[in-house]
């Protein structure tokens, strides 16, 4: 282990979060993240990966279609670790770049199914909600920031914002929640 | 006073509010403008122009006179119209356009000087002497002319945005958007339902007519209980849709909490965005007046509102004296009925057309028009012209029924052009207007209720039909099926002035004057005479002017024009389209790893771009910014500095043909870049002139690091991502932005060696094992994997160092901590910028969109034994041929400072673009060198070493003579680099 000491994308030693009625924000410091892009002529690994809109899980990694032949790649629990050394031995051949401190995860749970959450997206992204069911991933600008938006569950959604936002990303989130409970 | 019979008021509860202080009841239910006229005020503000008083003429959001200031103190919110302020208890409102109280207000003298006053008076009155325009004039005509004021207070309150996806939008819960509605709903598809008043129902709620034989209230109910209990219908009422944008999308304002008297924690409104399969639009119609003398006093409304007013909110026109009906269709004379059985005395209906028959039991002047009114701060009388003479009736309001104008406003975005529809005296939607916008009922033409309701039901099945729904007919009740038999009767002739657009004081006498001066295009008009404009838009204003200009010019209505809406179709305010968010959070930002740090050492920041980053680090006892830069330039010069520039671009290559790819992208040769190596690149626009500059890093042979500048960080990636898609998509080629990956700091000065070695896991940094320009992956701090570079931007021995971003912080630290005895020193942008102009480097002051890269001394680096983006380009006549070059200034008197932007000049040559040499593109004080220093483009610079010109800032009116030198104040062999 280093003799440093890591910093959380919202400054702090200890990841943030906050409750506003049945939603709660947590910010997710431990997931590993790289990415994953196929190259030209080289055969299909063996994990089975999503398609356009989509996320699912494979060996324990879970992953997100970003384009054509390209990938994000959860790795939870692994944010400390070598990432890219750990998706290679699995993907050989690839190209992967080690993404997990590009980004800041944030987890947006529901203690009351899918309607706060859904009251939520429908103010944070421009996502047709009859579209966006459990398994569904996208790109989508967030108070003009680009997040990758995903439906963990009915009642809980992953957002991963660009690191050196979080503070304007958290605000904006954390507006959102806040004005939905004060709105009733 | 007291109010009528019935009504959809709750008369169980008072709500009190104040009106210009004075305190009054009135009951949920009611608007502002409806609780004033049950207490008997009908004079609520004074006309733009002419200070007239004026009171309430419409009861929605058509109306133009009864603007008032709703709230106080930063809520305050000027030209609110009355006609839409909900009531809630505890209400201030005041009246505003008036110097003294409302009743006597001093620039009334404007309506005495009103000759002077007419349309255009300004454009030819003030325009001698031209320095009065700004200084005199215009202050003197905003203030005497205009409406209501801002609080100039921040706005307290939060608003918040959000996106609704539907197969139908329903604009309007009239009978035709009910019906529409239902059907939709039922149908099974996502319906959204937007009105904007606070309650369903649209013109029934205002009409006496019954539904199947009972009261309209109850059908409403009855499909509001059903589109309630509908999971795929939601209804928004309080929600306007202002626009129709691109691709099915509406901009709608929801009023959340407009009604309340503050909106507590909640947003005061909410910008939606609704993406809309299909939309019907059921927005109804508005009633228009006839222009007659002296049409604008208070007490004179439209003859739908005043039955509105009666039916709805159980009151009369604010007065108890009787009341007269100016009409040129039948429905004028419905209002008459309504209102007589309510209770409120008719004097007469008053109806232009020829041959028409008593409706009931009123004194009926037929082929009679209103030709004057008296009556200071109210109406007392209107003048009668009949065809047995003149005769004057004492009444205390007027109701004017003129025909009604369907709303095409939406179905008229897109340049959709409304066409006439000469039977109805109306212009109704035409072709070409948005797709997949269907308008149905009375802003179809279709007014009547069973037209309506049949409209809004078939209009529904068209639109969903082609959605693949298949809407059924739903059971629609029995209504009324009447017809307006409107006349062509515009306004009425005469001498004295009759208002057509109340809301900006148009005249038919402006209009004539209009065409009088050629002002004869519909858009002439408008903007000759401001018809049209302001709050309203001129809704009840509009179709009268071009009737009356048509008669002008002797030319049909639809010869004469139509006028083009534009969103919002109404008012909506910044603060909602803004978005709520103020001061640091007023547009995203981003911090660089080390943001905390810096902020707790006494960094003041810069915005680049999104970026804030460090610009000075403040010490004790410093008191000028130029003391803390100095200190850190000299720091980094003597000993070693340390600089996050985790801001620049980078971008991850990877791929089989990621050499070939980056030796097409650069200007200068890639393809010999060896494993462990960085290298300068340009990089060219494919005009051949120089776009952005960074380094290149080898870290395999298939793989690597791509730096840019900040500011071109996006730009770069993106033609990166260009030419990977589209110019060479047959390159096995993978790209992918790290830049908020990794922190990175710049560490830099002749000690920075020695202090990284203190930090790295038995890594060799010697000259011969890591020499200038390597770069290596290597763990630090005990197992942390980084990255290390060797280059520098200072000029010093330099190096740039790179761990995961959540360790940026804690390296800066032990960094600093480690460095103490070298006199480690952070430094911001104000002391990189110092040094790299000290050392010659181009950064975005040079790279300014006009560069070569021999302008900048790289013009060798362009290769020409390769293509590469803008390398032939960059040889064509006119680049090749530019002279200028980047050169160094120095002032001639030490004490002189260069100013950056001043243009230079051959010593004695006159100050003029013919004898222009150049500019200066960078300057800063120069520690090291003891005076201030500048870049500059200079002709022929190559040639001019050691020359004394002229630099010129005549926006200063100073002028410096700067000694031409190198680019390089610094160590110009590159030694320190090397060492």
């Amino acid at each position: 282990m280093p003799d440093l000491s890591p910093l959380c994308a919202l400054g702090a030693a200890t990841p943030r979060r906050v409750t506003h009625g049945a939603l709660t924000l947590t910010e997710t410091p431990d997931c590993g993240l790289a990415s994953l892009a196929l190259r030209r002529d080289t055969p299909p690994p063996a994990l089975d990966l999503p398609g356009p809109g989509r996320w699912q899980t494979a060996d324990g990694l879970t992953l997100i279609w970003t384009g054509p032949g390209q990938w994000l790649v959860e790795l939870p629990g692994a944010a400390e670790t070598d990432v890219a050394t750990t998706l290679a031995g699995k993907v050989p051949g690839a190209s992967i770049t080690e993404q997990t401190d590009g980004w800041v995860l944030y987890e947006i749970t529901s203690s009351a199914g899918a309607a706060p959450i859904e009251r939520f997206l429908e103010r944070a992204a421009n996502i047709d909600l009859t579209r966006f069911a459990p398994g569904s991933a996208t790109r989508s600008p967030i108070e003009h920031l680009g997040t990758y938006v995903l439906r963990r569950a009915e009642d809980r959604l992953g957002i991963w914002g660009m690191r050196s936002a979080a503070e304007s990303l958290w605000h904006a989130l954390d507006g959102i929640a806040a004005r939905l409970v004060s709105r009733g | 006073m007291k109010r009528l019979s019935g009504g959809l008021i709750d008369r169980s509860q008072h709500l009190s509010f104040t009106f210009n202080g004075k305190r009054y009841q009135g009951h949920p239910g009611d608007t502002l403008a409806s609780a004033l006229l049950a207490n008997g005020v009908q004079l609520v503000g004074r006309s733009f122009k002419y200070h007239r008083p004026r009171g309430i003429v419409a009861a929605g959001s058509e109306e133009p006179n009864a603007l008032v200031t709703l709230r106080e103190g930063a809520r305050a919110e000027p030209n609110t119209r009355a006609t839409m302020a909900e009531l809630y208890d505890g209400l201030v409102a005041r009246s505003q356009n008036h110097v003294g109280s409302l009743n006597f207000d001093l620039l009334a003298v404007n309506d005495l000087l009103s000759p002077f006053f007419a349309a255009g008076f300004y454009y030819k009155t003030f325009m001698w002497p031209r320095a009065f325009w700004e200084k005199l004039y215009e202050p003197a005509i905003r203030r005497a002319a205009g409406l209501g004021e801002l609080s100039e207070l921040p706005d307290p309150d939060a608003y918040d945005r959000g996106y609704l996806h539907a197969d139908l939008l329903v604009i309007g819960a009239g009978p035709a958007g009910l019906a529409a509605a239902l059907a939709a709903g039922r149908a099974g598809a996502r319906v959204i339902l937007a009105d904007e008043d606070f309650r369903l129902g649209g013109r029934l709620l205002a009409e006496s007519d019954l539904l199947d034989g009972a009261p309209a209230t109850e059908w409403i109910e009855a499909v509001k209980a059903e589109l309630e209990s509908l999971p795929n219908v939601r209804i928004l009422t309080r929600t306007v849709i202002f626009g129709v944008y691109d691709h099915g999308i509406y901009g709608a304002v929801e009023r959340v909490s407009d009604h309340l008297p503050t909106p507590g924690g909640a947003v005061r409104q909410t910008l939606w965005r609704i993406v809309a399969k299909r939309a019907v639009l059921a927005a109804g119609a508005t009633e228009r007046h006839i222009p007659f003398a002296d049409n604008d006093r208070p007490g004179i409304m439209l003859a739908g509102a005043m039955r509105a007013y009666a039916n709805r909110w159980a009151t009369g026109p604010g007065t108890s004296a009787p009341v007269a009906i100016f009409t040129n269709n039948d429905d004028g004379h419905r209002t008459a009925l309504d209102l007589m059985a309510r209770g409120v005395p008719v004097a007469a209906v008053i109806d232009a057309r020829r041959g028409v028959e008593r409706q009931g039991d009123y004194r009926l002047l037929p082929e009679a028009e209103v030709v004057g009114t008296q009556g200071r701060l109210g109406l007392h009388s209107i003048r009668v012209r009949t065809s047995r003479g003149n005769d004057t009736l004492q009444v205390g309001a007027l109701g004017v029924a003129g025909g009604w104008n369907p709303n095409v406003h939406l179905a008229s975005h897109h340049r959709g052009r409304p066409v006439w529809d000469g039977e109805k005296l109306a212009f109704v939607p035409g072709q070409g207007g948005p797709s997949g916008l269907f308008p149905a009922g009375a802003c179809a033409g279709k007014g009547s209720t069973a037209e309506a309701l049949a409209d809004g039901l078939r209009v529904a099945q068209e639109a969903l039909a082609d959605l693949g729904f298949a809407a059924q007919a739903v059971p629609l009740p029995h209504a009324e099926s009447r017809q307006d038999n409107t006349a062509p009767i515009w306004h009425v002739p005469g001498k004295r002035r009759a208002w057509v657009d109340f809301q900006n004081d148009v005249t038919v006498k402006d209009i004539a004057l209009a065409h009088k001066e050629n002002m004869r295009p519909v858009e002439h008009l408008k903007r000759w005479t401001t018809l049209g404009m302001a709050t309203d838009q001129g809704k009840t204003a509009n179709v009268t002017a071009l009737a009356v200009m048509a008669e002008l010019t002797g030319k049909t209505i639809p010869q004469t024009g139509t006028t083009i809406f534009r969103p919002p179709y109404t008012g909506v305010s910044l603060g909602v389209l803004g978005g709520g968010d103020t001061g640091a959070h007023f547009r995203p930002r981003r911090l660089t790893p080390t943001h905390h740090w810096a902020k707790a050492n006494g960094a003041t920041f810069v915005e680049v771009g999104p970026w804030m980053r460090a610009q000075y680090f403040v010490r004790p006892g410093e008191t000028h910014w130029r003391q803390s830069v100095d200190r850190e330039v000299l720091a980094v010069r003597a000993g070693v500095g340390l600089c996050d520039v985790t801001t620049l671009g980078k971008v991850d290559v990877q791929g089989a043909d990621a050499t070939v790819f980056l030796d097409r992208l650069y200007a200068n040769a890639m393809a010999s870049l060896k494993v462990g190596m960085v290298r300068y690149g340009l990089m060219l626009r494919e005009d051949g002139t120089a776009y952005d500059d960074g380094t290149c890093a080898r870290l395999a042979e298939d793989h690597y690091v791509v730096t840019t500048t900040t500011a071109n960080a996006g730009p770069v990636y993106r033609n990166m991502e260009f030419a990977r898609q589209c110019l060479w998509p047959e390159l096995d080629v993978q790209l992918i932005s790290t830049t908020d990956a990794w922190a990175q700091i710049a560490v830099a000065g002749p000690k920075s060696r020695e202090l990284l070695t203190r930090l790295v896991d038995g890594f060799d940094l010697s000259n011969e094992a890591f020499p200038f320009m390597a770069c290596a992956p290597l763990t630090i701090c005990g197992g942390l994997r980084a990255r290390l570079f060797r280059i520098s931007f200072s000029g010093e021995l330099a190096y740039e160092l790179a761990v995961p971003a959540r360790y940026g912080h804690a390296l800066m630290a032990r960094l600093m901590e480690a460095g103490a005895d070298f006199g480690a020193t952070p430094y911001g942008t104000e002391a990189l910028g110092v040094l790299r102009i000290e050392k010659g480097h181009a950064a975005g002051a040079e790279l300014n969109g006009q560069t070569t890269g021999q302008m900048i001394g790289l013009g060798k680096m362009v290769s020409s034994k390769k293509d590469a983006i803008g390398n032939i380009m960059s040889r064509r006549e006119g680049l090749a041929a530019d002279k200028r070059l980047l050169v160094g200034l120095q002032p001639v008197n030490p004490a002189d400072t260069v100013v950056p932007g001043s243009h230079l000049f051959t010593q004695g040559a006159p100050r003029d673009l013919a004898h222009d040499q150049g500019w200066i593109t960078s300057a800063a004080y120069s520690p090291h060198v003891g005076s201030s220093i500048g870049l500059a483009f200079l002709e022929d610079g190559a040639n001019r070493m050691g020359e004394v010109i002229t630099a010129a800032n005549p926006l200063q009116g100073s002028e410096v003579a700067v000694r031409v030198v190198p680019s390089h104040f610094v160590d110009p062999e590159g030694g320190r680099l090397r060492a």
